[in-house]
């Protein structure tokens, strides 16, 4: 039977027309990349070959760091501070009744489904400096000291778009951990508590442990998806005020399409390439040794 | 004990309210008119103004960004599912040498994000004379969507027995007969769980999308909205906040009636062996 369905005419129209869609779009693309960030380019023409001049210049440039150090603050923020926070809504998640469990899923996934573009602009409101949610606040309980311009002072800036990022999917996540801990059998906690193991024990000598693999796939996701962090600070701040919210996706859309230096752009873009390609080799080498499978 | 109860229930009805307050505030705020939404940015509206709407209709473009954002999603929809699945049945299924080799060149494609290929997908899309149609989004949606497609349906594909396609093959079907009559009804499931995958991705894309969709007659909700949103300014509040939930009502639509499934497809990934 194999024999009779693998001709090469029907392996070619099996496989060829995924395995051209993504060679094109997904692979080919590193290539111009390469090549470009080689080169002096506008967006129109190749004004010549420069070596590596562009990732001189990009790396000399104050923005440059800067960007870095936004990013990795996100990623800071997205793994110290919502890995942490969602492991704990997803072990309550877990001792809650049917429908309040129900409810709060229902309500937790939420800010994940809307778009960008709706969560960035909500959180505009509530940062805004005269009426806004978070000033308001402060002042009806007397902290009027506290207010801050959130979205256009240097300091305030990044963490607080960072909650905003923090708030849309903290609760993706704590889902996510959740349908782990439901694979784990039940008998596991029963004998536990027999030996009169503690609520936090169960915690994190059985069901942490057990969702290694769990843990791991959100790690990846919620490190891949920080570092590429770029739509929350094009709405809310367009990477301002100066370039102090610039993380390095805008850097790199800042360069090629904002001042049509496409050589610089593209070495932004290989530089954090490898950035990315080496932590998603050291989580896939050292967290969790089991295999990953999407 | 009893009182401890009902206070921790009370703290999670809370924190659950917490991540619906937006919609509460985007219902409310919409309803505002321009007055109120500067005196009572936060509360329940005084009286319930429609205006908003009207006003965000006629000078929004939400149903050209809406058909816009629709046809990116079903487009890319549509040409995943096909291709990423007829690939995936030749690697779990077909012969052929280099199968395990072209699963490894797939997952490849997990690991770069697409923001980071945006500066050379411009120029290819330029280069292909695509940059204003919908083909610009759809196919480079598409090609990096097929590897986590490709996957999965792998995945489930290896679990089904052989005798399947034994049987059809008696009956003197050919290959693609087997693989649309027979094989493609019961990779559904697994199809539905992508489609809602790809749909919740799509229909949210930024990056790409605002890059690509630079004519306003090709923009999707996203960056329709982002445009519209600047052109307002920080003017009138009350009709953001109706664009906003205009252009969130089909997602928050969608989310209603079939968000049991849509965490299913989300943790999809998070579990599977």
């Amino acid at each position: 039977m194999n024999k009779y369905f693998s001709t090469k005419m029907s392996l070619f129209v099996f496989a060829a027309p995924a395995l051209l869609l993504f060679t094109v779009f997904c692979v080919y693309p590193l290539l111009p990349e390469i090549w470009m960030s080689l080169h002096d380019h506008d967006g129109f023409r190749n004004l010549g070959f420069v070596g590596l001049d562009n990732y001189r210049e990009v790396l000399s440039m104050p923005s440059f760091w800067t960007a870095h150090r936004n990013t990795y603050l996100i990623v800071g923020i997205s793994l110290l501070l919502g890995l942490p926070l969602s492991m704990m809504l997803s072990l309550f998640m877990d001792v809650q009744t049917p429908r309040l469990r129900r409810f709060f899923k229902t309500a937790a996934m939420f800010p994940a489904i809307l778009s960008v573009t709706v969560v960035a602009q909500i959180w505009l409101a509530f940062y805004e400096p005269n009426w806004g949610l978070f000033n308001s606040i402060l002042h009806s309980i007397g902290l009027s000291d506290w207010t801050h311009s959130w979205l256009t002072e240097k300091k305030t800036v990044m963490p607080s778009i960072g909650l905003s990022f923090l708030w849309q999917y903290i609760g993706l996540n704590a889902i996510l951990f959740y349908t782990g801990i439901k694979t784990i059998p039940k008998d596991y906690y029963e004998a536990a508590l027999l030996d009169g193991a503690s609520f936090a024990q169960v915690c994190l000598k059985i069901t942490i442990p057990l969702l290694q693999n769990v843990i791991k796939y959100v790690l990846i996701l919620s490190t891949l998806g920080s570092m590429a962090f770029y739509s929350h600070v094009r709405v809310m701040t367009a990477g301002g005020p100066g370039d102090t919210s610039r993380t390095v996706i805008y850097q790199m859309y800042y360069m090629a399409f904002d001042t049509s230096q496409f050589g610089k752009g593209t070495a932004i873009a290989v530089i954090f390439i490898l950035q990315c390609l080496f932590i998603s080799f050291v989580i896939q080498r050292f967290v969790a040794r089991g295999k990953l499978e999407f | 004990m009893i009182f401890l109860k009902v206070l921790s229930r009370l703290f999670w009805v809370a924190v659950g309210c917490t991540f619906l307050f937006p919609l509460y505030w985007m219902v409310t705020m919409s309803l505002k008119s321009k007055n109120e939404a500067y005196a009572n940015p936060f509360g329940i509206p005084a009286s319930w103004d429609w205006l908003n709407f009207g006003e965000a209709l006629s000078k929004y473009h939400f149903y050209t960004y809406f058909q816009n954002s629709l046809i990116y999603t079903a487009g890319t929809i549509a040409l995943t599912l096909t291709t990423g699945s007829m690939l995936a049945y030749c690697l779990s299924r077909m012969q052929w040498k280099f199968n395990s080799a072209a699963l490894f060149y797939v997952s490849l494609g997990l690991i770069v994000p697409i923001e980071v290929v945006v500066i050379p997908l411009f120029q290819l899309i330029k280069t292909l004379h695509i940059k204003n149609s919908y083909l610009g989004l759809i196919l480079p949606y598409s090609g990096f969507a097929i590897a986590s497609c490709v996957l999965m349906l792998y995945a489930f594909l290896r679990s089904l027995p052989k005798e399947l396609e034994e049987a059809s093959c008696m009956d003197g079907a050919n290959v693609y007969q087997t693989y649309f009559r027979i094989i493609f009804p019961i990779v559904m499931p697994a199809l539905m769980t992508q489609c809602v995958l790809i749909f919740i991705r799509i229909w949210n894309e930024f990056p790409l999308a605002f890059i690509i969709a630079s004519k306003d007659q090709f923009r999707p909700l996203t960056v329709g909205l982002l445009s519209y949103f600047i052109n307002v300014g920080v003017a009138d509040w009350g009709l953001i906040g109706a664009s906003m939930l205009l252009s969130s009502l089909p997602m928050i639509i969608v989310y209603l009636i079939g968000n049991e499934k849509i965490e299913n497809a989300l943790t999809a990934g998070a579990i599977l062996k």
